[in-house]
């Protein structure tokens, strides 16, 4: 029965038993011979696996195996600088403290943005709305949660790094304001890269979370600015540390901006407009080179660093003196007595008056049954075409534009820029208006009335300029009737010290007419800021023949304003607005000024100061040598 | 007593021990690499293999100095031990990671499901070599040792520990295939187990085990969760191309992406780092030691030798493939060592033991007493 007394005790049972396990043992033993080829079978499987996973298919998982374990990080450029004319830093860099987030190296990430909006003071739903804004990232490429941190915050969330898995601090560029908000509406600003333009930029050219230009030339000349990303490989753990960096590629800067605005005049400009809404454009005469650029109030730059809050931007958008407005090519606004330039001009060249035409205003003119006043009330007596520019005589135009007819005036226009846009490499720039008839008719389905056209011979009406337009017409009848366009860039220069762009003068057009006209005008000019009586007599400037053309620009009809008691009482947004436009030396001209001062009243009071102001500086002339102009009331 | 036999030393299997060494070589190798840590030397780990290779080696030493015979009478002893250890390990032992696996011993910690698995073949051949092999087993004579193999199969079911659970049906489904089974009955049986497939997928299942079952079809579908170690495993494996990444610089086991890597997972080790022939030249050395193993088993003396031998061999074997094929993508996660090669006291201790008892069958291939 037991196998082991079988063993020990070798009689006979064994010998039978022996037998008849030969035989099983024989059956056994031949079906090893099965199991052994099964075995190898199995084994050829597993080879053929083998080669299948490491040759047949290797080099696709060595490519996993270094996206495990490789992480590409890319180092921001340092964006290009903007620097004035003369080379003035305008916009550099700073190093911003960023906090970054790395979602894959965190096991628990609601625990983590818990802890990190406590540090950083934030709403848990700003860090998640920036976390949702990069959810296209790579899930090792760390989020930008938060820029600018200050000293403290860095200090703790660096002590605290174990509570905080995947937070690290990166040291990025951001924006250094240096001449604070000056220039901001051309200088523009940077943003976080949206979704959109994520999407039409070049793959691997930007992140989510990126800085993009947004506005100005931040925006417009973001391919020169933002440099070339540099690229650091590092070697991590599966639990995110960094274990050795195994190559680099340093970023390679922006290329430096060099505007052809100059900052000292551009921040006499600025400062002379606080407190004011309006526009102020200087620019060489001769080139189309713009010095100053400014539209107040100035945007707050700083607040665009690491993203603008909703409370600043709302408060931005209702302000009423609409700062995210660029005035100077956006604004648009009715010419007024600057436009007395062109309808003098279309006169002229029609053969409609000569200089030496003289015309009586008795301070108003009746068309039809209507009364179209001079601003003069009691009237200019006997005036001629000097003395109708010199002091701005509405009745003298008022006749004049009879002879000559709107679609005439317009042509005019037309000629000296109006009605279309400069070619300002900014955006968002407006063409202003120009009437003809056949633009009413279009329009409004009405005929042209008589009495629009002396409206429009003055510049109220229908008549809509911007002050760049103003300005680069003053030019035109300073140079001799030619239109550049106006510039904003003197030279870019790659990181190299290479020279990739400079500045090459435009023309977009020219003055049709005689120069001899021209030269009329310019007397005219010349008298209205030189001659005792001219509108513009406070700007003149000792040492420097200056000619200007003031303007106040009604912004309702005279009747409306006239219930209030005087002229304190109207609100602000009735208010005239108030134009001064001028070029210098009158002699052999050089710039040409350009001032808007919304609801700024009276041309020669509000709006010429400021210019006097650019053009001292302009020249040179120390503020104290020059008495301040009286703020006389000379009127239109 | 014990008279010294020089047959024995003359049929001492020198290949089976060439073959042994070879691949516990390998595994050392790969265990110093598996947990080296910069400038920290060898693990402990390494150190604690190296002590039971010892302890293992001289429990070889004595289970080839008694006739391997003395096991068909002492499987009852053994399996009455095995299932009280596993009754103690699942009521009293200490509980890791939610599992009683383990009884701890105070040097180490036993996991007496592994003994089992060796228990389990010595009971079984033991019970097959007393019985007529030559005509198959229908149900009724199966029924017993289904009984043997199901008490330890649920006590190891329910630590939990599905691989090892599953080995002890495959040792049982390996032996009763070997000795022959009516077909009948086979046809009944498969079918049954066919049957029970669902129910087992309904009830015995964790949540966690389907899972892994899934996510072999289709890792990529939670590559963080469960799909984690077969995809890490396939990127290690395959990153290793033709000549292997060099010893110790495997990224995927040293940066830590690779889970387990000096136990179940120690091949993919192996062959990130020694690449398509190291891993090659290690399959060579298994199928050599599997080949030596079945010869010895072909030349036993008896039907218990051939029957023991052969239950060792299939141990070895199966746990061997399900390993590789868990490394290599082909089959689901569960907890199987590589047989001499991953790390581990109660598993390396039970190789041993198995082939100390492969090199006794081999050395008493002749009658010792007898004729």
């Amino acid at each position: 029965m037991n196998g082991q007394e079988q063993i020990h005790h070798p009689h006979r049972t064994i010998t039978r038993i022996h037998k008849i396990d030969e035989v099983e043992l024989f059956l056994l033993k031949r079906r090893l011979e099965l199991v052994t080829g099964f075995i190898l079978v199995l084994i050829v499987f597993l080879v053929l696996r083998l080669w299948f996973l490491q040759v047949h298919k290797g080099y696709e998982f060595e490519e996993r195996a270094k996206d495990n374990r490789g992480r590409e990080l890319r180092v921001l450029a340092p964006r290009g600088n903007i620097l004035d004319r003369r080379g003035r830093l305008l916009i550099t860099n700073r190093p911003s403290f960023t906090v970054v987030w790395t979602k894959e190296d965190a096991p628990n990430p609601d625990e983590v943005i818990k802890k990190l909006a406590r540090i950083l003071g934030d709403d848990i739903d700003v860090l998640l709305d920036r976390i949702r804004e990069q959810s296209d990232n790579p899930r090792y490429l760390p989020l930008r949660l938060k820029e600018d941190i200050d000293w403290k915050t860095l200090v703790y969330i660096e002590n605290n790094h174990f509570d905080l898995p995947g937070v690290r601090i990166e040291v990025l560029p951001a924006r250094n304001y240096l001449q604070g908000n000056l220039a901001s509406h051309l200088l523009g600003y940077l943003g976080e890269i949206s979704k959109e333009e994520l999407q039409e930029s070049r793959p691997g050219e930007y992140e989510g979370g990126d800085p993009i230009g947004k506005q100005g030339l931040e925006k417009l000349l973001e391919p020169e600015l933002r440099g070339e990303l540099g690229h650091t490989l590092l070697e991590v753990d599966a639990h995110g540390f960094e274990k050795k960096q195994v190559a680099s590629q340093e970023p390679l800067p922006g290329d430096d901006v060099y505007l052809t605005i100059d900052q000292e005049l551009q921040k006499v400009a600025e400062e002379a407009m606080i407190g004011k809404a309006g526009a102020v454009v200087a620019s060489e005469v001769n080139t189309g080179r713009l010095l100053v650029l400014a539209s107040s109030p100035a945007l707050k730059l700083e607040e665009f660093v690491g993203g603008i809050s909703q409370k600043n931007w709302r408060e931005m958008l209702d302000n009423p003196m609409r700062p995210l407005i660029n005035k100077a090519i956006q604004g648009q606004y009715p010419p007024a007595s600057t436009y007395k330039i062109i309808t003098a001009l279309a006169a002229l060249g029609e053969g409609a008056i000569t200089p030496e035409t003289d015309l009586y205003c008795g301070g108003s003119l009746r068309l039809g049954n209507r009364t179209f006043n001079c601003w003069k009330r009691g009237g200019h007596g006997t005036v001629d075409l000097n003395k109708a520019l010199a002091e701005s005589c509405d009745v003298y135009f008022y006749q004049v534009i009879q002879k000559i007819n709107v679609d005439i005036l317009a042509r005019y226009a037309e000629g000296l820029g109006f009605g279309r846009k400069t070619g300002i490499i900014l955006e968002h720039e407006k063409g202003g208006l120009v009437p003809t008839r056949a633009w009413k008719k279009k329009t409004y389905r009405e005929s042209w009335q008589e009495g629009e056209s002396l409206s429009v011979a003055i510049g109220q009406g229908f008549d809509l300029v911007t002050p760049l337009q103003v300005n680069r017409m003053i030019a035109a009848v300073a140079n001799g009737g030619i239109l550049y366009r106006p510039e904003l860039i003197e030279k870019i220069i790659d990181p190299d010290g290479k020279v990739v762009k400079s500045f090459e003068a435009v023309r977009d057009g020219e003055f049709k007419g005689r120069e001899a006209d021209l030269e009329q005008v310019r007397k005219g000019l010349i008298a209205a800021v030189n001659s005792p009586h001219g509108t513009a007599s406070g700007i003149k400037i000792k040492g420097v023949t200056v000619a200007g053309k003031t303007g106040t620009a009604q912004v309702v009809h005279r009747s409306q304003v006239e219930d209030f008691k005087n002229e304190n009482g109207i609100p602000y947004k009735y208010l005239d607005h108030a134009w001064f436009t001028c070029y210098a030396p009158a002699e052999k001209p050089q710039i040409a000024v350009t001032v808007l001062i919304e609801h700024g009243r009276h041309g020669a009071s509000a709006a010429g100061p400021v210019a006097r102001k650019v053009l001292m500086k302009y020249f040179n002339i120390p503020e104290k040598d020059e008495p301040n102009p009286a703020e006389s009331g000379a009127g239109d | 007593m014990l008279r010294f036999d020089r047959r024995l030393l003359l049929n001492f299997d020198w290949n089976l021990v060439i073959a042994i060494l070879l691949v516990a070589g390998m595994g050392l190798a790969n265990l110093y690499s598996a947990t080296y840590v910069p400038g920290g030397g060898a693990s402990s780990y390494f150190i604690k293999q190296i002590y039971f290779y010892i302890l293992g080696f001289a429990l070889i030493l004595v289970l080839i100095s008694v006739d391997y015979r003395v096991l068909i009478s002492l499987n009852y002893p053994i399996y009455v031990l095995i299932v009280l250890l596993l009754c103690y390990a699942l009521f009293f032992g200490s509980s890791v990671a939610n599992t009683q696996r383990w009884i701890n011993l105070g040097f180490f910690h036993l996991q007496p499901s592994e003994l089992a698995k060796l228990a389990l073949v010595i009971n079984l051949a033991s019970f097959f070599s007393r019985r007529d092999t030559s005509r198959g087993f229908g149900f009724r004579e199966l029924l017993i040792p289904m009984l043997l193999t199901g008490l330890p199969f649920v006590l190891i079911l329910k630590q939990p520990d599905l691989g090892t659970a599953l080995m002890l049906a495959v040792i049982f489904a390996s032996m009763a295939l070997f000795v022959g089974i009516r077909w009948k009955t086979l046809v009944g049986m498969v079918l049954f187990v066919l049957a029970m497939l669902p129910i087992g997928w309904i009830y015995l299942l964790k949540s966690y085990q389907k899972q892994r079952i899934l996510t072999l079809f289709n890792p990529d579908l939670d590559p963080h969760g469960s799909g984690y170690h077969i995809i890490q495993s396939k990127i290690a494996v395959g990153s290793g191309l033709l000549f292997g990444k060099g010893f110790l610089q495997g990224t995927q086991v040293h940066l830590e992406f690779l889970p387990e890597h000096h136990t179940d997972f120690a091949f993919s080790v192996w062959a990130e780092e020694w690449g398509f022939f190291g891993s090659i030249f290690f399959l060579a050395c298994y199928c050599f030691l599997l080949l030596v193993a079945l010869k010895i088993a072909s030349s036993a003396r008896d039907k218990f030798g051939v029957m023991l031998a052969y239950g060792i061999v299939s141990l070895l074997f199966w746990q061997a493939f399900i390993n590789l094929g868990m490394i290599l993508g082909l089959l689901p996660v569960v907890g199987m060592p590589l047989p001499l090669f991953s790390y581990g006291g109660s598993s390396l201790l039970t190789t041993l033991m198995g082939l100390g008892i492969l090199i006794n069958i081999g050395m008493r291939r002749f009658q010792a007493g007898g004729q």
